[in-house]
């Protein structure tokens, strides 16, 4: 490490200690259910797994394995030591294994995420028929947590651990693998799959799996087929179970191979079969069943959905040799606009011309699952596409949070009055966007190296741009340096007469900027427009030709700028045009014939290429087909109703929990005002053994305690270590909470005096119904006031959050984040990215690891929460306020939590400055430090003290998933070793070689071209810095600001404005779009709210209380009031007239019209009377 | 030369890819020259016909019009088969029906005067007299349906349930509304009918089930050591039943001696037809599917032309005509027919294969278009006038039908999904699905239980309850054949007509194609035919 990152991270550690010791001084004062502080520091992963597992010994034995192995490698090791009881204090095998589980999963996932503690149930053994015993695994919903890799191993791991205690492996009855298979499709069906395995594959693994796959029910369907089964607990989908299967083994297979063919102890190989993607595709496969003429109708049925399936995912383009008459492309998926739902628009079609064109390269503000688009095409798509919007998209991920880039080139259009124009300004852009007819092409789509890294997929074919072709240029004999250097010359724009003159003088391509897309173009077109040219005039030096459609759709396929008058299409650059098309520099034609290959190629391109005097590259081969995922997102986290303080107040407080109605409400079975019977924590003094609910003791002041109770016989037990509490005297479960009677009229008046407050401070103050945490205690009634009062509400732990999605940035100007120079040069930042002093607001910074940008949204929210901080010291612990600030200035330089969903550790960060955008910009190991990358995912941030003062473990819910989401524990500072490793692929490079642009060319596996990625420096001194771009962009924000989504109104409108923009876009199938809304949004809808309908639960409007069926007394039998329906008819109907409207409009199939009709009557059934309905006119004549 | 058979002609036609009215079919039967004529027949129809009809035949073929009727009938039949009794039909019995009679025995009704049998083809095998027949429709929604998907149509529905089978019950028990359970001293005996609203079993392993009346709730506790505990796993919620026992000491809890279901009686004697005639009972035909079992309908619609079959003069249809759309996500990659219509088009046609004298009942399934939810009412008219070859009659699911004096009460059957799920293995599963069928007798509902599988479109009565008894139950749904006899009620779930989905074969279901039972109306006795 540099000693400048040394004081990086001295600095933040500091500002940490600071923030401790006024934290653990207003925690020592008892006003909180503990009195320190409940978020440790953890130094390292090795601290954090320890931290968040509670296994003693672990931290220290990781610590050790660390610098020897792999983590992979280190829990394999450390399952050995669990096994020979080096490692935990187990005395079963079953606890030896679960230990080593736990562990790995842990240590796989950096001791960051909630899985290993939430998504392991147990383990348990069992007896196989010979008497020898297997091991089950349960897994639980959230170990969806721990990413397919750390589930798969996690199965390797007590498989491991199994063959060292020597116990059997599982093997599965024949209906238990059927079990698997239904109940694999049933969760897919129900829940949805990241990768939904084939029913041979699910039962192959089932069949070979070595220990038995084992889980809690999740979900409420049941399985039809194989039930009631002997070894299997229920008949739900076993969530857990069905994640790791398909999603763990089946999906990460080859990553699992790496390991098992190292170890001698575990043997997997039927790994390979998996891998190599022949189970359910030939008959003869491992499939063992006896070969009935069922198995052959599977198999076949099998290979049916084999076509289907590759289809969509082979990515790989067609073998040459099998197919040569074509350019080498990759193949088109339609996977992407799965699932596609209404208000959210098709940007592209698979692979269609006119959609994105990939252009390599990594902006500053890119890499790590994003996706660099031009800030004008972010207007011309109706401002559907914002800074952060998330983007599904058709390679090489699935998804991609959207980047301003304004280096590359922008989108091009017809504008009403027939002129075609290439828009590269977004000003322009909004300028024209009302006369915008169609949009042609939607520009570049930056895509960095790093991305097929990750994502393991081949090479695409590049674009022709400048970067490539300069370098190609300087490979021939032009003096490219003098070029260059000359003031006449600009290389990236040059005049078509310099292009021309250079590719044909140093016989380099010719220039991106006059190289058309000849590959989107038909041979009879390019016949087409060679005669229309051959036809056509020179005009006041511009290019007239007939203005035929066929002219005008070529002019448009290639993406030649031109106009259209009455008369005539005139191009003014149409030099390289011409010559490209194969006449002389007098305009003469130079050809009278093609030859047969250019003639039977696909495209024009090999025509263009014959004809042409030089020598020309494919413009953009790889076009990328996407459509709108979630919107970008920039809010304050809040509960629904939301809550500001975490005190029960039952029903007291009406729907809204207001905690005044609560204070003058008279409940029936008190009866006198304010007093509410409300289950809470029974807490004892310390001091003076006051009895009470409270944290700080009402009489002395004191701090109080929990206090187990046992129901029966009214004595105090002590809990022992695992939490359990039995009582000495009957043996029956001793519990911390009761039943009583709460004084909220009190509780909330005392809490006013207390803080100096009157009610018209704030509009509301919001308690909760119930407590759900274990110990039941109540948040102080203060804090909630001073909420309120400060307009921030409460997360379930008693934090107050704000949600952004995250963005990486890797270098920033202090002017585009509003902050001077001179602030950046206090927060340490001293050089630009070039070594230069800083000096000016517009200088390029690297930006540090820990260093994050807010919203304004977030701005504003952390100072209120600020305010609220400061109040809460001066007015509730009595303490100096602690941030005094001012303004948003202020804000620069303090420390914040970043924490994402799924996750139980905070990394601490250090504001920077804002953006207008509406989402959290950072260095991408600080969102892989979070587990997070940015291909749409948010997370939240929430000011430091805050954290410190009024998180607790006691708030949180006592319920599979509850410490998810909630700072266990928190990394001081970022190692980049112990990132979630997708971010070691991002690519820190200048620029990329040359050779690489070739190799696209070939489709070539991306490993095997050199471009240097952020792995490489791991470990060594620079590992926090060297993160270059190939590509800048002006400013981070630039573009709309919000998604239409959030600014347009109902979902109609919404929808409206996705068909409209279909409609416009040229690489859109409008018809296709409103299929599939209609299909994956309306008739789901539709369906699922006819289902739900006919068999919905009742509630009364009086009480809440729910009733599976309506009572026979038609009343309410706990209050006597009204009960009504909780599915209404117009819920049901809602979609109907929309979705008959858009299939009429935008003529889809028959089949999708017929199933809307199919519906219509049944809504007409069930909602109308049939002796009631409306009669025509003639009726009444 | 014996003269060739309608059977001949179809199946010839068939291997020359046409269908034929049965008109046209009977014609072709005629000719002297039978290759001869269907030659001509096939070679001058349109091309693109798929199905011949009279009138093509009658174009093909101007000489054989004058050749008919041929004269060469045979003695009537000497065979009547019951007596007429005075429950039977309204018309005379005394022809000598000729029921099974010998094929060359066509046109012996003819000396019955009735002159429609000429117009319809007349010289047939099959000879029947239609005033012989009856088939009247009870329990039938169509047409009045009256909810609205309001709160009160759902009180209503299940308060109609409640009312009609408590009185099934009431007479067995000395019935206390749970209101006055609630009031009655500890220690007293006590009866109710109730409904079940929920049924849980205690951390003792005893079984708590919450009976509901029009007044409130009870707890009932069957003690897990006594022998009706084994009843507890027969109960569906929303059932109704009685109970009988002793309340706890202070009153809070009823324990359960005995439990009674509304059942059939065991003496409960059916009634049969006045003579010998048979109703076919098939469903699942599911037309438009790539799975449709074509070559078994067919044969199955031959074999109705046949001397064998003389005696079927009822088709009774129980839901799922047509594969239909959108019954399962991408389905239409599995469909043969992707158009609704077509698909009952296509579904007329090979009703148009039946012999043309059948009465013929249709009610819809959940593969139907109409509303899934039950009871569903019978195909709306737009699909009738597609369907309407044989003048097929149409009603809703469930129907009560009744024949000739015998009461079928006719039941798409997908409720049997959910009692199977529910129920343990022995007393209801797919492979039996009569053992199902019996379980709702036994429940004297349809579709007991609420909130699950079974969808419930609320109407001003439960079209759901059996009130009374029927002589046979026909379902299908499950694809499974499967039949037997509960209380003397003959229980019939017919196979299907589309072979084995690959959603069955995921969920381990082996269909039972081309099978369909045949039932004697005269005897209620039940044979199986395979095609």
């Amino acid at each position: 490490m540099r000693a400048d990152d040394e004081r990086y991270f001295e600095r933040i550690e500091s500002q940490l200690d600071e923030a401790f010791a006024v934290a653990e001084t207003a925690r020592g004062k008892g006003g909180d259910p503990t009195p320190e502080i409940e978020i440790p520091v953890a130094k390292d992963m090795a601290d954090r797994v320890e931290n968040i597992l509670g296994i003693e010994g672990v931290a220290d034995r990781v610590r050790e394995l660390e610098g020897e192995m792999s983590r992979e490698e280190a829990a394999l090791e450390l399952a050995a030591d669990f096994a020979e009881g080096r490692v935990g204090d187990y005395e079963t095998d079953a606890g030896k294994i679960e230990g080593a589980v736990r562990t790995a999963v842990a240590l796989l996932t950096e001791g960051v995420v909630a899985a290993p503690i939430e998504g392991i149930d147990r383990v348990d053994l069992a007896e196989n028929p010979d008497g020898t015993e297997f091991v089950r695994v349960f897994y639980a919903g959230p170990i969806r947590s721990a990413g397919g890799t750390a589930q798969a191993l996690s199965v390797l791991v007590a498989d491991y651990t199994r063959a060292l205690l020597g116990l059997a492996e599982y093997e599965a009855r024949e209906e238990e693998v059927e079990r698997y298979a239904e109940e694999v499709d049933l969760y897919d069906a129900e829940t949805g799959l990241q990768y939904s395995p084939k029913d041979a594959e699910t039962k192959f693994i089932a069949r070979n799996s070595p220990v038995m796959l084992d889980g809690e029910a999740t979900g409420q369907e049941e399985v039809s087929g194989f039930r009631d089964l002997e070894r299997v607990g229920t008949n739900n989908p076993r969530g857990g179970m069905c994640l790791v299967l398909a999603e763990g083994i089946a999906q990460k297979a080859p990553k699992i191979e790496r390991y098992t063919t190292d170890l001698d102890e575990v043997d997997w190989p039927w790994l390979d079969d998996l891998i190599a993607g022949t189970i359910g595709k030939s008959a003869g496969n491992d499939d063992d069943a006896d070969g009935s003429d069922a198995d052959d109708a599977e198999d076949q049925a099998d290979e049916a959905d084999d076509g289907d399936e590759t289809d969509d995912e082979s990515e790989s383009a067609a073998d040459e040799d099998s197919e040569p008459d074509g350019p080498l492309r990759p193949e088109p998926s339609t996977k992407f606009l799965r699932d596609l739902i209404a208000g959210r628009p098709v940007f592209g079609h698979p692979s269609e011309a006119g959609g994105f064109r990939l252009r390599y390269g990594r902006a500053r503000n890119h890499g790590f699952a994003t996706a660099g688009v031009h800030p004008a095409t972010m207007h011309l798509v109706d401002d559907f596409l914002a800074t952060g919007t998330q983007l599904k998209t058709e390679r090489p991920g699935k998804a991609a949070g959207v980047v301003p880039v304004d280096s590359i080139e922008g989108p091009t259009v017809r504008l009403a009055n027939g002129d075609v124009r290439r828009i590269d300004d977004p000003e322009e852009a909004l300028e024209l966007r009302n006369g915008v007819e169609a949009i042609l092409d939607l520009g570049e789509y930056l895509v960095n190296y790093g991305e097929f890294v990750e994502n393991n997929h081949p090479l695409a074919p590049a674009s022709y741009t400048h970067e490539w072709w300069i370098q190609e240029f300087d490979a021939t004999d032009a003096n490219v340096q003098a070029l260059a250097d000359s003031t006449r010359v600009d290389l990236e724009h040059p005049t078509p007469e310099e292009a021309i003159e250079w590719a044909i003088e140093y016989d380099a391509p010719l220039h991106p900027e006059y190289t058309y897309c000849w590959h989107d173009l038909s041979v009879e077109s390019f016949k087409t427009l060679a005669d229309a040219v051959a036809a056509g005039e020179l005009v006041k030096g511009e290019l007239a030709l007939e203005p035929a459609p066929e002219v005008r759709d070529a002019l448009e396929a290639l993406l030649v700028p031109h106009n259209q008058a009455a008369d005539a299409l005139r191009i003014t650059e149409f030099r390289a045009l011409v010559r490209s098309l194969g006449f002389d520099e007098n305009c003469d034609r130079t050809w009278e014939r093609l030859s047969t290959e250019a003639s039977a190629w696909p495209n024009a391109m090999k025509a263009a290429r014959e004809v042409a005097p030089f020598a020309l590259r494919e413009r953009a081969p790889t076009r990328i087909g996407g459509r709108m995922g979630r919107p970008e997102k920039s809010e304050q986290r809040e509960l629904s109703p939301a809550v500001h303080t975490l005190f029960p107040i039952g029903e007291a407080g009406g729907n809204q929990r207001d905690v005044s109605a609560a204070a003058e409400h008279v409940h029936d079975d008190v009866g006198e005002r304010g007093v509410v019977p409300v289950q809470v924590g029974r807490r004892e003094c310390v001091d003076c053994g006051e009895r009470s609910y409270e944290t700080r003791c009402p009489d002395c002041g004191g701090v109080t305690e929990p206090r187990y109770e046992c129901r029966d016989c009214e004595i105090a037990v002590e809990p022992d270590e695992s939490g359990r509490a039995e009582c000495p005297r009957c043996g029956s479960e001793a519990t911390p909470t009761e039943w009583r009677t709460v004084d909220i009229r009190e509780e909330f008046h005392d809490a006013l005096d207390a803080v100096g407050e009157r009610e018209s401070a704030f509009d509301m103050v919001k308690g909760v119904k119930g407590l759900t945490s274990k110990l039941k205690t109540p948040e102080p009634m203060e804090k909630g006031v001073l909420r309120a009062k400060h307009g921030v509400s409460s997360f379930k732990d008693g934090t107050v959050r704000y949600d952004m999605t995250d963005l990486p940035v890797t270098s920033v100007r202090p002017a585009e984040l509003d902050v001077s120079v001179d602030q950046f040069r206090e927060l340490g930042y001293h050089e630009d990215i070039d070594g230069d002093p800083l000096r000016h607001a517009d200088q390029l910074v690297e930006l540090r690891v820990q260093d994050i940008v807010l919203s304004n949204g977030a701005a504003e929210h952390l100072l209120r929460t600020a305010d609220f901080v400061d109040d809460l010291l001066d007015r509730y612990y009595g303490l100096d306020s602690f941030y005094d600030f001012d303004d948003r200035d202020d804000l620069v330089g303090e420390l914040v939590f970043g924490m994402a969903p799924h996750t139980s550790a905070a990394v601490v960060g250090r504001v920077v400055g804002f953006t207008s955008a509406a989402v959290g910009y950072a260095h991408p190991y600080f969102h892989a430090s979070k587990r997070r990358n940015c291909d749409g995912d948010e997370d939240c941030v929430m000011l430091l003290m805050d954290g410190l003062l009024n998180f607790s473990k006691e708030y949180l819910p006592d319920k599979r998933g509850g410490r998810m989401d909630a700072p266990l524990v928190m990394s001081s500072r970022i190692d980049p070793a112990e990132i979630d490793d997708e971010a070691h692929n991002m690519d820190v490079v200048e620029r990329y070689p040359r050779e690489f642009y070739e190799a696209t060319l070939e489709m070539a596996e991306p490993g095997s071209v050199d471009i240097e990625i952020a792995e490489e420096s791991i470990g060594t001194d620079t590992e926090y810095t060297g993160f270059r771009h190939t590509h800048d962009t002006s400013n981070l924000a630039l573009g709309p600001s919000l998604s239409a989504y959030k600014t347009l109104g109902a979902m109609t409108e919404k929808m409206d404005a996705q068909l409209e923009l279909a409609r416009k876009l040229r690489a859109v199938d409008e018809t296709d779009v409103a299929e599939r809304i209609i299909e994956y949004h309306f008739l789901p809808d539709l369906i699922g709210n006819l289902r739900a309908f006919s068999r919905q639960e009742t509630r009364c409007l009086d009480c809440g209380t729910k009733y599976r069926r309506m009572p026979l007394t038609g009343e309410c039998r706990e209050c006597g009031g009204g009960v009504n329906l909780t599915v209404h008819e117009g819920s049901v109907k809602k979609y109907i007239d929309t979705a008959t409207r858009v299939a009429e409009e935008y003529g889809t199939r028959d089949y999708t019209k017929q199933r809307l009709e199919v519906l219509d009557k049944t809504l007409e059934s069930v909602f109308e009377n049939d002796k009631n309905k409306q009669s025509g006119i003639a009726d009444f004549m | 030369m014996p003269r060739p058979t309608p059977v001949r002609v179809v199946s010839e036609l068939a291997s020359r890819g046409y269908n034929a009215e049965r008109e046209a079919v009977t014609l072709l039967a005629r000719a002297d020259d039978l290759d001869r004529a269907i030659e001509r027949a096939t070679e001058s129809a349109p091309t693109d016909t798929l199905t011949l009809s009279a009138e093509d035949v009658e174009t093909a073929l101007p000489a054989l019009e004058s050749s008919n009727p041929p004269a060469d009938t045979a003695e009537a039949s000497d065979t009547s088969t019951d007596n007429p009794s005075v429950s039977g039909g309204t018309t005379s019995h005394g022809s000598n029906e000729a029921t099974n009679s010998p094929v060359e025995t066509k046109g012996s009704a003819i000396g019955a005067a009735d002159g429609k049998l000429d117009e319809e083809g007349g010289a047939s095998e099959r000879s029947v007299n239609p005033e012989l027949r009856s088939l009247d429709v009870q329990g039938d929604v169509t047409g009045r349906s009256t909810g609205t998907g309001e709160y009160a149509d759902f009180v209503a529905t299940f308060r109609d349930r409640y009312e009609r089978l408590s009185g099934l019950l009431r007479s067995r028990v000395n019935h206390r509304p749970t209101e006055a359970v609630d009031a009655m001293a500890g220690g007293s005996d006590a009866a109710i009918v109730g409904m079940i609203a929920d049924i849980r079993s205690t951390a003792n392993g005893h079984w708590l089930v919450e009976l509901e009346d029009t007044t409130g709730t009870f707890p009932c506790l069957v003690l897990k050591d006594r022998e009706i505990a084994g009843v507890v796993d027969e109960l569906l919620l929303d059932e109704l039943v009685a109970v009988e026992g002793t309340l706890a000491g202070d009153g809070g809890i009823l324990f359960v001696d005995e439990l009674h279901f509304p059942d059939v009686p065991r003496t409960y004697r059916p009634s049969t037809a006045d003579r010998h005639v048979r109703a076919a009972l098939i469903s699942d035909v599911h037309v438009g599917s790539q799975e449709f079992a074509a070559d078994a309908w067919s044969a199955f619609a031959d074999w109705l032309h046949t001397e064998d079959a003389a005696a079927v003069e009822y088709l009774l249809v129980a839901g799922d005509m047509v594969e239909g759309v959108g019954v399962y996500p991408d389905q239409d990659e599995e469909l043969d027919i992707v158009d609704i219509y077509e698909q009952y088009e296509a579904f007329a046609e090979r009703l148009k294969e039946v012999p043309g004298d059948m009465e013929i009942l249709l009610i819809p399934g959940n593969h139907d278009a109409v509303r899934l939810a039950e009871p569903q009412p019978g195909f709306d008219e737009e699909l009738r006038n597609i369907m309407s070859a044989h003048d097929a009659r149409f009603s809703g699911n469930p129907s009560t039908v009744t024949i000739e004096g015998v009461t079928i009460l006719m039941y798409h059957g997908v409720s049997l999904d959910e009692v199977i799920a529910e129920l343990p293995e022995e007393k209801a599963n797919y492979d039996e699905p009569h053992k199902a069928m019996y379980q709702l007798l036994k429940k004297r509902h349809i579709a007991p239980q609420y909130g699950g599988h079974t969808r419930l479109a609320p109407e001003e009565r439960d079209y759901l309850v059996m009130e009374e008894i029927p002589d046979v139950f026909h379902t299908g749904h499950v694809h499974k054949l499967g039949y037997g006899k509960y209380h003397n009620v003959l229980a019939i779930n017919s196979g299907c007509w589309q072979e084995q989905t690959s959603f069955q074969k995921s969920v381990n279901i082996d269909p039972d194609v081309g099978y369909a039972p045949i039932l004697d109306l005269d005897t209620l006795d039940l044979t199986i035919q395979k095609f």
